[in-house]
Formats: C-alpha cells, structure tokens, sequence
C-alpha cells in the first residue's frame, strides 16, 4: 500500500466503524500542467493541484457520496457523510458494490515525462512544424497530467494507481477559414511528437485553403480518427446502462442486434498503454477488454455493479466516479478508452475507392432530436476535402452532417489499417484510440 | 469562514516577485449539494464541501495561474512560485497589457429567505416525488423521469495588488429534467433545465408540477397530430426559448472578445466577427441583445466579476449592429477599451476567462398575438430539441420540440420537427417584430480547456423572422 490506499482504506475503517455497510474511498493526488496558446503565441499556462478523496457509504439502501477536499478533517468529515447517509431516504433500486478478491495489474509511468520541466519548449515545437508546412495561425493546448489514485472498499478492493500522460492538441490556420487539427496523446515524454504533430495540422490547413460552399445531398464521407473519436462520446455514453435505463439512448434493447457494420468491433480497454490506462474502475474493480460490439453486434452495456444487477448481469468494471461533475451523473457508468479496431485499407485506398464524397479531419457540437432513436447532427471542421472519382479536389465549407448515428454505424464499410490515440477537449472524449473510416451516404445539409 | 489575512498574505508574497505588473489571490468556500431522482426512486445523494485557492501572476510576458484545494499559507507560497515560473517560462514576444480598472473594496451577497443549506433531504425528495407523480398523473407513457437537483453556496474572498478586497456569497440552485415520451411507437425526448440565485423559497416558482406535466402532454400531442413542414420559405414566430438560444449561440458568443482575438480557437473556435466590425450591421433594427449579469434573480447572476470588475448590462448588438464585446481586462487592453464584467471561472481551480451571464433579445413594443396575427403562412416555433452552430457562430440549427402551424394568423395544428438551418445575418436580419414579454431558460454554458460550465440564463420575447427556408 502507498500513502493513498492508506488513506482510503483508513476511512473505509472510518466508515464502517460509524455504521456504514458498503463504502468505497477513492483517493487522488494530482497535478496538472496545461500551457495555452493561440495566434501562434503562448497565453498563459496554467497548474493545478488536487489531492481529495471520493467517499461513498450506504447503510442498507441508504446512499451518500461526498468528496472530502479538507482531508485535515477527513475523519470528522466521514463520520458526517455516514449520518447524512442514516438520515437519507432509500435508494430502493441500488444493488451493491463489488465484492472480492481482487488482483491488480502494476501501475507503469516514465520518469522522464514526469520531470518535465519546461512544457513551452513542446508548444513552440508544434508552433514551428505548423508554420513549416503553410499555417500562419497556429493555437492549441499542451498538458501534463500527473494522477496518483489509491482505492479501497468493504468489498475487498485496495489497489494503487500510478499514472502520468501528454496531450498535445494543434489547430492550424493557412487562412481565416481553412484549419486542419492535429493531436498526440502518450504517456511517455519520447512519443511526444510535438513537431509532427503540428505539421499534420499545418498540411491540413493548407489542403483546406480556398473552401467553397458545401452542397446538400447524400454523400460519402470519410472521417478521421480525431472525427470519430467525437462521435463516439456520445456512442458510448449510450453504452451505458444509466442512460439505457432511462431510455436515452439508441441501444435500449439491442443486445445481441446488429447495431454496426459487420466491419465494426468495438471494444473498451483501458489495459492497454494509454493515456486512459487504468487498473482499476472507480469500485475497485480490475479494468478489462470488454467487447461492446463484435462484428457490428451489440454484446453488452457498460455497467457498474450495481446497474448489472438491475440488468441481471455482472458488472464489466466500468464504475464511474463517486461524484457526478459536469456533464456526468453520479452513478453513471463511464466508458475508459474505446477502440475500434482497425481494418485493411490505407487511408489513400480509401480515397481512390470513393466517388463522390467528403474527407472529414474532425467535428464538433454534435446534438440530437432523440437518444432513443439516434437522430442527430454535427458540424465538420477544419479540413472538409471534397473527393471526385478518387482524388481530393478542393475543400469546401459551411455543411452539416444531419443523421442518423445508427445509421452512420451500421454505414461503415471501409476502415484503415493505422489507428491512432485522440483526445481533444471535451469533445474526442475520453481518449480513444480509433481508425479512420469511409461511411456510405451519409446526409449533408447546409444553412440557407 | 473565508481567511482574508490569509489571502493578503499570499497576494504579498506574490506582489514581491520581480516584474509583476498585476498579482490576484481568490479563496473560495463551497458547500453543496445533488440529489437524483430515477422513475421515483432515489438514484444518487451527494453532499460536499471544498475550499480552495488561486494565485494569478502578470508578468509583461506572460501569465501564470495555479490553483490548489488545499488552503494555507504554505501551498499559498506554492502557488504564488508556481503561478510566477510558468508567466515567467511563456516568454511572449507581444507585452501583455490589463486595462486599468478601479480598485473596488466591497462585499456582495445574494440573500436567502430559506437557506438551501438548511433544506433538509427529505424536503428535496419530497419536490422531486411530487414532480414524478404529477408527470405520472397525466397517465402519458414517460420513460426516464429523471430529476436532479443541484445547488451551491459560493462564498469567495477576492484580493488583487492594485489594492480590490471584495468578498462575496452566492447562493444557486437548479433542477434537470430528462423525459422521454412514447405514444404509438414513436418518441420524443425532453431535456429541461430550471436555475436561480437565492434561496429555496424561489423553487416554487418554477411552478414544476404544472409545468412538466405540460411538457410531456404536449409532446404526446406532438407525436399525435404533428405533422412535418412542406420545405420551403415561410414566416417563423420564435418563442423566447428559440429566441433566446439563438442570442446566446449567435451573438453572445460570437461577440466573446477573447474568442474574436483567436484565444479559443483550437476549442470552442473563433468568431465570424473581427475586431474592426463594431458599427457593422448584422441584423434588423429590431434585433438588439442584451447580457446583463444584474439581472435579479438570474441564474447567471453575479455582481462583480472575477477580476473584480463591477458587472454591468452589455448591449451586443444594438438595432441590429454589432455594438460591444464581451471584455476581460487582458482583452479589453488590447482592443483599446475597458473591461466589463465578462471575466468568469466555474471554480477556484480554473483560469477566469471572457463568459455570458443571462443573454436575451431586448423587448419590443408588439402583444405576442400581434406578431403571429399578421403571419399567413408559416410556423410558430416555441421550444427546440436538436440545435448547433459552427465554430465561427454562423451557421445554426434548431429542430422544433414543441411548433405549430400559423395559417391567416390562426394557429393550426402541431408541426413536427421543424428545421431552421440558417446563417447568423439570415437569422438576425429576418426580424421584423418583436414582442413585448422576455421570459428566460437555464443553462450550462461551456467553454474553456478543461471545460468550464457556467450558469447563464438566455431568453427574449417572441420574435418573428420574414421569409425564412424551413424544413
């Protein structure tokens, strides 16, 4: 045990000691270094430095969570979450967290990513390969995030985490309106392809140049990874057994149908070297490769223990955080690192085998008519390459991909060969690792 | 109790390092509070409290910000190094400039008749269960019925080197809703937000047992007797909720200085507006919008902003010219004006940065009645679903939630799903009425890397557009 799953497992003790049945204690130390930039210049950079810990109690069906940020008071602080949680009415349908023994993976960080000690030096690096390749406006974000977690809870968990990562985001201009985006996300300092990074962008950006008005129609689109990855925030928010449960989402009763192409497997595997590698879900639970769709069927939601037991299953170690934030529900199960696997075709095979269609570098603002049904639209930015009879001829701009998100899945018919991690914001989120794809008649719209 | 010697002294330690031409030190207390309800049944119960800290540094090239929860004087000097090595290590070939503003020593508090603090778990239960069985009593098929109430009580301590001292306690609260109606095989989905400063008495104001009953009434009906539009041009009578997202995605952000100078463009994007547009038409001379921080009981409420400079109402776009930016003081000082108010952050652990407060479309002079009696064909549009806008805030798209049909000024039957998929100029240019009465919608609003969500009200009164594609 490391000084965190100490501390967690002391108020696990804590807990218990005052009454509760089941806790969960999450602690985390992190510290985040982002530096910002834009017009091809640092803005500001910025630190932050949290060490707190997630604490969840019941006492029969009576539930509590709380974050202790004071942890001078932590005990006192416990005793409290453990009263409220005797005082709060009953949460009839919660089913447990997990119980076992549990074995964890080791925790892997390269040293030299953490001591990094001067984090401009990699943005002017993506600043300068951008403007070698054509872009004269160059902005973005770098972080270095370093995160310690200890767990520990009355079903047996105790673990420790170590994890440090990268995250370079680039957004070149070659003129006010032709951008190309480029990212690199790794968890060690020598994969930080921070100039190459920056000259994906720039070459975008200056393929993008002159864009002229995009048409409405049926089109094919090819999408990049950085695309995909948007889309499938909210692909795997409807995974999820919350929002299956509440009927906002296009999965709801579509285990075992083919919800995909049969080119699509699409699995979560926060194992593998990521910068969303993680030992353990937010219950403890060793994380696993879990198939969601195999050959374009669905095999299963996400689930925490207590969502599977609703849905008379077992959990697949996808616990989400303690606490809700943003734009995410306590409870919620969260998917870790998503991956479709890849296919066959390079990405240039995919571009002579098209005939009419887009090649698309990334997108944003993707909202939706229904979850139930998957009607949706989302607006492409930066690069948008009009493709005719297998060559890219021009870009265009101002469209809109107005759709159907099943529709687009199960529309998959090609899928390269290279993959590649993206993050970016809060929009190719969490860090997936995808392929590029070519989607078949997908419908364009434009404003008016 | 927020320790201002505390802060005072941080903001000294910070002010002695060499070349700081602006040094800030916020503190923040916050208690909270999220209770969940699924199908009537308690889904998560989530109680908090945190404090934290910031240190801002200045230097003429480049800016450093930390920020920690743990709050004492040893991470104060933490943060105050931090903050001063990474200005130090941005090394900006362009001096960096603040507007001068006032020092201002003050205090602001929003008042409570109840406090939320003091709103007991099984009284929040008791709103949500009456909100669920008054959604079940129309005995429409709702799926979902999730309910989630939220609220916050900020107490902050703000201390700058230019001598500000302004603490202040702002107490939020707001409830989610997401239903899912079925009637007949088909859905239509309902996502609500509901906000406010002040206390617990102000809950019952949303009137939310008449109000979601309605909605998911209205949504069966949608499914029942909706009918989709002929494409084509035809007048559309926006409700304050349309009007009132389009001001927010249209104007509100487009007219974010920050966002005009480039500081977003790898994330929320930049702005179809240049810094030299201000006198520029972009709409008729009925389409004035106004964000004003100030107003009473907003959910996007706030006296003064994070670099504690006194909030004021903004007018955007002035009779249909783009007439003022949303300021910080960094921005402010490179387009040669002064800050006012925009500067917000969502918490002590975030950068602030140029935001909205409660954007709306300004009141007009005409009775809601009077813009849809003169419509001969064409759609009144009162609440979305669907919308986005591009990166540049020009092109948007609503879809319909709850539309009729207008036929020789006579509401006709519900239009399903209508689309206006428009540029900013066609939006703002169409107007030809509005109406007298603003009412306003709660929202998260996000921007930022990580991204911040803020409470912002958007609202107007009807506003009807002439001659618009809809589909």
């Amino acid at each position: 045990m490391n000084e965190l799953s100490e501390l967690a497992s002391h108020l696990v003790d804590v807990a218990r000691d005052a009454g509760a049945k089941d806790v969960i204690a999450e602690a985390m130390d992190s510290m985040v270094t982002q530096v910002r930039f834009s017009n091809s210049r640092i803005d500001a950079a910025n630190w932050w430095s949290e060490k707190h810990v997630e604490l969840f109690v019941a006492i029969g069906k009576r539930l509590m969570s709380s974050d202790i940020r004071d942890l001078t008071r932590a005990d006192d602080i416990a005793r409290g979450i453990v009263a409220s949680a005797s005082r709060a009415p009953e949460s009839r349908t919660y089913g447990g967290i997990a119980q076992g023994r549990f074995r964890y993976g080791r925790s892997r960080i390269d040293a030299k990513l953490s001591s990094i000690e001067n984090p401009s030096s990699y943005v002017n690096e993506a600043i300068a390969g951008a403007e070698s390749e054509g872009a004269n406006n160059v902005g973005g974000t770098f972080f270095i995030r370093r995160i310690q977690t200890g767990i520990a809870s009355s079903g047996g968990a105790l673990a420790d985490d170590n994890r440090i990562s990268a995250d370079l985001s680039v957004r070149a201009f070659s003129q006010p309106e032709a951008s190309g985006h480029a990212v690199s996300c790794t968890t060690h300092e020598s994969r930080i392809k921070a100039r190459a990074t920056g000259e994906r962008a720039g070459k975008l950006s200056v393929m993008a140049k002159d864009p002229v008005q995009g048409q409405a129609g049926k089109m094919d689109i090819l999408i990049e990874p950085l695309f995909l990855g948007v889309l499938g925030h909210s692909t795997t928010n409807m995974m999820t057994a919350l929002w299956v449960d509440i009927g906002f989402s296009m999965y709801a009763k579509k285990i075992g149908k083919q919800v995909a192409s049969k080119a699509v497997t699409f699995v979560d595997d926060p194992t593998v070297d990521c910068t969303s590698r993680r030992l353990f879900d937010h219950e403890g639970v060793p994380t696993r490769r879990n198939m969601i769709i195999s050959r374009g069927v669905l095999k299963t939601y996400l689930h925490n223990t207590s969502t599977a037991k609703r849905f008379r299953t077992k959990t697949t170690a996808n616990a989400g955080p303690i606490v809700p934030s943003l734009f995410l529900a306590a409870s919620q199960p969260v998917a870790f690192h998503p991956i479709v696997q890849s296919g066959d075709w390079t990405t240039g095979e995919m571009i002579e085998d098209t005939k009419n269609g887009l090649y698309m570098n990334n997108t944003w603002y993707t909202r939706y008519q229904n979850y139930s049904t998957g009607e949706f639209s989302t607006i492409p930015r930066d690069a948008i390459l009009k493709i005719e009879n297998g060559e890219i001829i021009g870009a265009v701009k101002n469209i809109r991909v107005s759709d159907n998100l099943m529709s687009l899945w199960k529309s998959i018919d090609a899928i390269s060969k290279s993959s590649e991690e993206v993050f970016w914001w809060d929009e190719a989120s969490p860090p997936s690792t995808l392929p590029s794809v070519r989607v078949r008649e997908m419908n364009i719209t434009r404003s008016q | 109790m927020i320790d201002e010697d505390l802060a005072n002294s941080i903001l000294d330690l910070a002010q002695k390092k060499p070349r700081v031409s602006l040094a800030e030190v916020r503190v923040e207390e916050i208690r909270s509070h999220q209770l969940a309800v699924k199908a009537g049944e308690v889904n998560s119960n989530t109680g908090l409290e945190d404090s934290g800290m910031n240190v801002r540094i200045v230097l003429p090239d480049g800016i450093g910000f930390a920020s920690s929860n743990n709050v004492s004087k040893q991470e104060g000097a933490r943060l105050v190094q931090r903050a001063f090595k990474l200005a130090k290590s941005a090394k900006v070939r362009t001096p960096i400039s603040l507007s001068p503003e006032q020092p201002v020593r003050t205090t602001w508090t929003v008042s409570q008749k109840r406090k939320l603090a003091e709103v007991s778990v099984e009284d929040r239960l008791t709103f949500l269960r009456e909100i669920d069985s008054a959604v079940i009593r129309t005995k429409v098929k709702v799926q979902g019925r999730y309910y989630e109430l939220k609220d916050y009580e900020i107490s902050s301590y703000f201390t700058n080197s230019e001598g500000s001292r302004i603490g202040s306690f702002l107490p939020r609260f707001s409830l989610e809703s997401q239903n899912l109606v079925s009637h007949k095989g088909e859905t239509e989905q309902s996502l609500r937000e509901f906000g406010t400063v002040g206390g617990w008495e102000k809950a019952d104001e949303w009137r939310l047992t008449e109000m979601l009953p309605a909605e998911v009434k209205m949504l069966k009906d949608q499914i029942e007797k909706g009918k989709r539009v002929e494409p084509g041009v035809m007048d559309l009578v926006c409700g304050p909720e349309v009007a009132g997202i389009a001001a927010h995605e249209s104007c509100g952000h487009p007219m974010e200085a920050d966002r005009i100078l480039g500081r977003e463009m790898s994330q929320a994007g930049r702005s179809f507006v240049s810094a030299d547009m201000v006198g520029k038409r972009v709409g008729s001379k009925y389409a004035t919008v106004v964000d004003d921080p100030t107003v009473p009981g907003a959910y996007g409420y706030y006296a003064y902003d994070q670099e504690g400079v006194k909030a004021r109402p903004r007018y955007l776009y002035k009779e249909g010219i783009i007439n003022e930016f949303l300021q910080n003081r960094e921005t402010a000082s490179r387009m040669g004006t002064q800050s006012n108010g925009s500067s917000r952050a969502q918490h002590y652990l975030r950068e602030p940065i140029v935001r909205m407060a409660n954007t709306f479309v300004a009141p007009g002079d005409f009775e809601d009645d009077e813009l849809i009696g003169s419509v001969k064909n064409g759609v009144i549009m009162h609440s979305f679903t669907e919308w986005n806008i591009d990166d540049k805030r020009y092109n948007q798209k609503y879809v319909s939630r709850e539309a009729y049909f207008i036929k020789d000024g006579e509401l006709g039957r519900p239009a399903r799903k209508v689309v206006l998929e428009v540029t900013t100029p066609s939006f703002w240019g169409a107007i030809d009425a509005v109406s007298k009465n603003v009412k306003f919608e709660s929202a998260e609003c996000g921007k930022g890397d990580p991204v911040q969500g803020v409470a912002v009200f958007t609202g107007g009164p009807m506003v009807r557009l002439r001659g618009v594609n809809l589909k």
